[in-house]
């Protein structure tokens, strides 16, 4: 899974996810995204799930990007402990997205079979998203 | 080449509040700069600015911007776009000398089919969407189209092949790869979910890693 080697800081404060994505919004690399369109956190797992998701669905032939990286630790209290004491302890690794990010792109042949790998990554993560193409709209 | 006239206002009010109401009465607020010229500030009706750059030159369409009455030869410089809806919130024009060259990107298309390459199990693929050509706006093709057909496993498409159309030229190394082959990793070798997760934790945070489907699919506990 996703994570960084080395980090500054080993616990982060959860911050807020108010707004639109400040960039990142267009397609750089694949001639499909995946779009967000609700703010949230991707853990590292799901990113990973959604990328198995659309590769086995590929099968081959295609190039996968993933624009986000989890680099935001997520601590918890173990289970039962009393308030106080601290913050708990670093658990997983998020990455924090605004509505109109793209986290993945996919360079495919066919555009109905990278589609279907697409929506098949999409029910892998905790917020709506939609798949988006080059086709520019004006 | 195509220009086309886009009727402009002048004297629309600045500033994020004012421009949300223009966008909302499906007026975009717009700037007009150039060589020798004071920028002005100017808005365009959504649906003339769709009809405008709709056409085949897209995004490098040369507009004749008449504002006020007179005529700025002008292509656009930059839109910028809501992240989510894709409606155009904002766009740059620059205006354009017709017989200076200019800068442009031009977009790329690939025609088609790489018979050798599909049959090793390749993958044809383009390094850029477009590429920098320099012309004079009336020069200005709609497309590039590079022939792909007798693409082998081997062969690189570099931006000294490409066959360009007389009096544009292309900007930039000649070396630079714009097509290439990518060899998907065969079958049986290197398990998916370890290989990309040594590519993709070589990755810097923010950054875009990649990797090239194989037909191997992912086993989950490689990817724990």
């Amino acid at each position: 899974m996703l994570m960084p080697r080395k980090v500054a800081h080993r616990k982060h404060h959860r911050g807020r996810t108010k707004g639109l994505t400040k960039g990142g919004a267009n397609l750089a690399f694949g001639e499909y995204g995946i779009q967000v369109l609700e703010p949230g956190w991707l853990t590292a797992r799901q990113i990973e799930a959604a990328r198995i998701a659309m590769t086995r669905s590929i099968k081959r032939g295609g190039k996968v990007w993933i624009n986000v990286f989890p680099d935001k630790p997520v601590t918890k209290k173990p289970a039962e402990t009393r308030m106080g004491s601290g913050k708990g302890n670093p658990e997983f690794w998020v990455a924090v997205v605004r509505p109109g990010r793209i986290i993945f792109e996919l360079s495919f042949p066919n555009e109905e079979q990278a589609r279907i790998a697409m929506n098949k990554a999409i029910q892998k993560l905790p917020m709506k998203a939609r798949v988006i193409s080059r086709e520019e709209q004006i | 080449m195509s220009e086309t006239v886009l009727v402009a206002t002048t004297g629309r009010p600045t500033g994020s509040a004012a421009s949300r109401r223009l966008r909302a009465e499906e007026i975009i607020p717009a700037v007009v700069y150039g060589q020798g010229m004071d920028p002005i500030t100017i808005s365009v009706a959504r649906r003339d600015l769709r009809t405008a750059l709709g056409g085949s030159a897209g995004m490098n369409t040369v507009l004749n911007l008449t504002i006020d009455g007179k005529m700025y030869p002008s292509i656009v410089k930059e839109i910028q776009r809501h992240p989510v809806r894709r409606t155009v919130s904002h766009v740059d024009f620059i205006q354009v000398n017709l017989t200076e060259e200019i800068v442009v990107a031009v977009p790329l298309r690939l025609e088609g089919e790489a018979k050798a390459v599909l049959a090793n199990n390749g993958l044809v693929d383009p390094s850029v969407d477009s590429i920098e050509l320099s012309t004079t706006p009336r020069n200005i093709p709609d497309e590039i189209v590079i022939d792909i057909t007798d693409m082998t496993m081997d062969s690189i498409i570099r931006l000294s092949d490409i066959p360009l159309p007389t009096g544009v030229t292309a900007v930039g190394d000649p070396d630079t790869p714009i097509v290439t082959v990518l060899a998907l990793r065969a079958a049986g070798g290197a398990d998916e979910g370890g290989t990309s997760d040594e590519a993709e934790g070589a990755a810097p945070a923010g950054a875009s890693s990649d990797e090239v489907a194989s037909d191997e699919a992912a086993s989950d506990d490689s990817a724990e």
